[in-house]
């Protein structure tokens, strides 16, 4: 064994990462709740422009993708990528750059978005200033993690850095394509692509951000995390791999299911109903094998709440990438599109699965960062069971409203007429809207307590300083 | 374009059936068990 390493893993950057992690979780969930309020009593944007719907939507959508979800994903991938490697963060100062950097962006382009700066592409919406400057700061932390690895000292690269540097390739990749426009002002661009070429190069981002971002990334986490707090190994580390290429050269395709009798060439849209459908098989064998990980340890799950959080969002993974390749398949399109069964399908991976296994993972994380006990136990059941309960009434609320709107849009009276006008539709939509609000407040309440207990476990503490063990010299790297 | 894509499929499927291949033919048991306990031994005083 040789440990000729006295350096300490940069952990300072991980926890300041965490704390915007979870202020945006609450900001950007808050807004989702107003807007869900909005959507019953539309007069409370009180005619302001900034309150309006169109405008706090994208605040909503950019606030969790961006602030809550993009600031734990770099946290955890550079908590992970350390250890994984055995060595210090590469390029400290360019981590702290990362962070700070991501927050300003994400700051300054929520408030473009309040003032009605949008280039109108969804999950893109963000005008071309931002878009530069998220990708000086997206390649920056592809300089971090890509640099840590390439000082590792240990030989195997482990699964989870795969799924984040395919995480940093991708999403480099989608957002400097998708985002080509031509400046006229300061605030408002001219997209390179137009008409239908606009459309596919639009969803071929839309689609891989969900992809690479809310599911490649967080499957990274699964990987380390899930292991750590279960102590297993992965129990079929083969199939991670396997998993791991399959998910890659499938997801890429299937964006085009989002234009399903559009003016894109049916080809098109088959194969990305096709590929969707062979999605399922690399999302289902990464679910068993995390759930297999698990499998001996049953016993923790009714004393560790971060574990329960993890396997739970795996529950939850595994719902939504079977009902993901479902609503793909054209005659399935036609009755779920433009319904509420996409917002409930949405939530299903945004609450159950991203959130989740975000939540157990920092339940994880903060106790080993502050080198005490968590402070309540209980305050985290607590939080588990409403985080539960709230996912569970949003998607089964809007399961049964986006399922209603879709079949009574489709219905036709004996003469060939429309048989429900849209207003009277949605008009009858209250119930629903109102069971979506009280989901929301509950899950917003249970992240505000999560809040509350992980601030009282850290409170006055510095991260604990720790070094890089020993290396096996059969698995170290020659200089 | 239905035949570019098909070759592009088919070229996907090879590389899939390579890898399964040489995972199991030629990857070795401990080595992947080894790579797999990566998580479990990363830190000294946090295990």
């Amino acid at each position: 064994m040789s440990n000729d390493n006295n350096a300490q893993y940069h952990d300072d950057v991980v926890l300041r990462l965490i704390q915007f992690s979870i202020f945006w979780a609450i900001v950007a969930m808050a807004a989702g709740v107003y807007l869900s309020a909005e959507l019953i009593w539309p007069t409370i944007d009180f005619s302001q422009p900034w309150l309006s719907f169109g405008r706090l939507r994208p605040l909503h959508t950019n606030g969790i993708i961006f602030g809550f979800g993009v600031s734990a994903l770099m946290a955890t991938a550079f908590y992970s990528v350390q250890r994984t490697c055995h060595v210090p963060l590469f390029g400290h100062r360019l981590a702290w750059f990362c962070c700070y950097g991501w927050q300003l962006v994400v700051l300054l382009g929520g408030l473009s978005l309040l003032a009605g700066w949008t280039s109108s592409k969804e999950y893109a919406e963000l005008e071309w200033p931002f878009d530069i400057a998220i990708a000086v700061l997206w390649i920056s932390f592809g300089v971090v993690f890509f640099g840590t690895l390439a000082i590792r000292k240990i030989r195997p690269i482990y699964i989870s850095n795969w799924f984040y540097g395919a995480l940093i390739i991708v999403i480099a990749m989608l957002h400097i394509v998708n985002n080509l426009a031509l400046p006229v002002t300061l605030d408002k661009s001219y997209s390179l692509y137009a008409g239908a070429q606009d459309a596919v190069v639009q969803w071929w981002y839309g689609h891989n951000a969900v992809g690479f971002l809310l599911t490649g990334g967080f499957l990274g986490m699964v990987y380390y995390f899930l292991p750590k707090q279960a102590n297993r190994p992965i129990w079929s580390y083969r199939l991670s791999i396997v998993s791991f290429w399959a998910f890659t050269y499938t997801y890429i395709w299937a964006g085009p299911h989002h234009l399903h009798y559009s003016a894109i060439p049916e080809w098109v849209q088959s194969l990305g109903m096709v590929m969707s459908i062979i999605l399922l098989a690399p999302s289902w064998a990464t679910m068993i094998n995390g759930i297999m990980t698990v499998s001996g340890a049953w016993q923790k799950l009714r004393t560790d709440p971060a574990l329960k959080f993890i396997v739970l969002a795996l529950a939850f993974y595994g719902l939504a990438t079977f009902e993901g390749p479902m609503m793909a398949i054209r005659s399935v399109n036609v009755v779920s599109h433009f319904t509420d069964w996409t917002i409930g399908h949405v939530h299903s991976g945004a609450l159950g699965w991203n959130a989740m296994i975000t939540y157990g993972t920092f339940y994880f994380l903060i106790p080993r960062m502050a080198g005490r006990e968590l402070y309540s136990t209980r305050l985290a059941n607590i939080h588990f069971w409403l985080a539960l309960a709230g996912t569970m009434l949003y998607i089964m609320a809007m399961w049964a409203a986006g399922v209603s709107q879709g079949l009574l849009w489709l219905s036709i009276d004996e003469t060939g007429e429309l048989g429900f006008s849209f207003t009277d539709i949605m008009s009858s939509m209250a119930p629903y809207y109102g069971l979506r609000l009280i989901a929301g407040l509950i899950f917003l309440t249970g992240t505000i307590l999560m809040a509350w207990n992980l601030y009282m476990t850290m409170r006055g503490n510095k991260p604990v300083r720790v070094t890089p063990p020993a290396v096996d010299p059969m698995y170290e790297v020659k200089a | 374009m239905t035949y570019f894509i098909f070759a592009g499929d088919m070229l996907v499927m090879l590389f899939m059936v390579v890898l399964v291949i040489w995972l199991t033919a030629f990857g070795s048991k401990e080595d992947a068990h080894e790579t797999a306990c990566i998580p479990l031994k990363d830190d000294i005083d946090h295990g």
